[in-house]
């Protein structure tokens, strides 16, 4: 009788450089216990110098490693085609003047930004005009409004990205999780269908 | 001729009406910062509300800046309303940053995936020190 394995590739991998991938590292698998073993095992990658950072693992690849070893075994493949080895060096310490520089241009450029989008749309007319209107007075400087609505102002984002430095407003996700887990799905994608040699075909005539 | 200058001038103004007004809530429905308020709060059921939270307050905006009216209030109830302001303010300058995806490529760039609340945190004290220093300093200079 025909046997069936399971595999289902995972979606990102980190690995040392020189080190060897096997399927268990690169999937998840269901098989029979006699021949869990050995497919675990199974060497599908040796990690070189040359690989630089990234190294896609098709699943065609896999299967036919599969195969090899056990050929009249049945491959079904679940979930993604391709997964994503990342190979790191050693751990990237994070440079602190570079990230207190960071830090100053966005605070600088974000006070800025609102300067001009005050500018722009003529905040502070409308503000004074707020103020003669609730009160009947005219202020060149309502204070008592622009204030309040400073301190709103970075309360209003807050409450957009739900966090106070580490602390979460609530449970769900902020946006901006979700856009970085957006972008790094994109370059995910990119990597899976331009690194990898297998998913495109051209014509050779160079 | 004097009928058709009325009527001519009413279609036009509410012409204009419609194009502003449709305009205002396409923005609104852009940057998302209903859904997110809702979300925040749980209050899905209650969006109907809030969409004519949203008209009620064009309106009322639309007759302030048309009517000049003067309400003699006391300048304490200046304090919420100036809050108030400050937080739809500032959801909308996250909601556009948000747009404008930044944040992510910074944080790849330099590699602080962890520390990115403290890179937003920067912005948020930008954009008070910034409005402060702007109304307590900058104006009338």
């Amino acid at each position: 009788m025909e046997k069936t394995v399971y595999i289902r590739l995972r979606h990102r991998l980190q690995v040392r450089p020189d080190e060897v991938i096997f399927l268990k590292d690169i999937a998840q698998v269901i098989a029979d216990e006699e021949i869990y073993e050995p497919l675990c095992k199974l060497a599908l990658y040796q990690v070189t110098v040359n690989d630089r950072n990234i190294v896609v693992i098709d699943v065609m690849k896999v299967i036919r490693a599969i195969t090899n070893l056990f050929p009249n075994m049945e491959v079904q493949s679940i979930g993604p085609a391709q997964g994503i080895v990342e190979i790191v060096a050693k751990k990237r310490k994070v440079s602190f003047p570079l990230f207190l520089l960071v830090w100053l241009l966005l605070f600088i450029g974000a006070a800025l930004a609102i300067m001009n989008f005050h500018e722009d749309v003529s905040m502070q007319a409308v503000q004074l005009r707020i103020y003669t209107i609730i009160t009947g007075e005219v202020d060149s400087k309502p204070l008592i409004f622009q204030i309040p609505y400073s301190i709103g102002l970075g309360l209003g984002m807050i409450i957009f990205f739900n966090h106070v430095f580490k602390k979460r407003l609530n449970e769900e996700p902020s946006p901006l999780e979700v856009e970085m887990f957006n972008y790094q799905l994109d370059l995910d994608n990119y990597v899976a269908l331009h690194e990898n040699k297998e998913s495109m075909k051209r014509i050779d005539d160079h | 001729m004097m009928t058709i200058n009325v009527v001519l001038v009413m279609i036009i103004g509410f012409a204009g009406g419609v194009a502003v007004g449709s305009g205002f809530v396409a923005f609104l429905a852009v940057l998302g910062i209903i859904p997110r308020l809702t979300q925040l709060t749980k209050t899905m059921k209650m969006i109907h509300y809030y969409e004519a939270a949203v008209i009620l307050g064009a309106l009322a905006g639309a007759i302030a800046t048309l009517w000049n009216p003067v309400l003699f209030f006391t300048p304490f109830l200046l304090i919420p309303l100036g809050l108030a302001a400050g937080i739809f303010v500032g959801m909308l300058a996250a909601a556009l940053t948000e747009v404008l995806n930044v944040f992510p490529i910074l944080a790849k760039r330099i590699g602080v995936d962890g520390k990115i609340a403290i890179l937003l945190m920067a912005f948020v004290f930008g954009k008070v020190i910034g409005s402060l220093f702007q109304w307590i300093y900058f104006v009338n200079r």
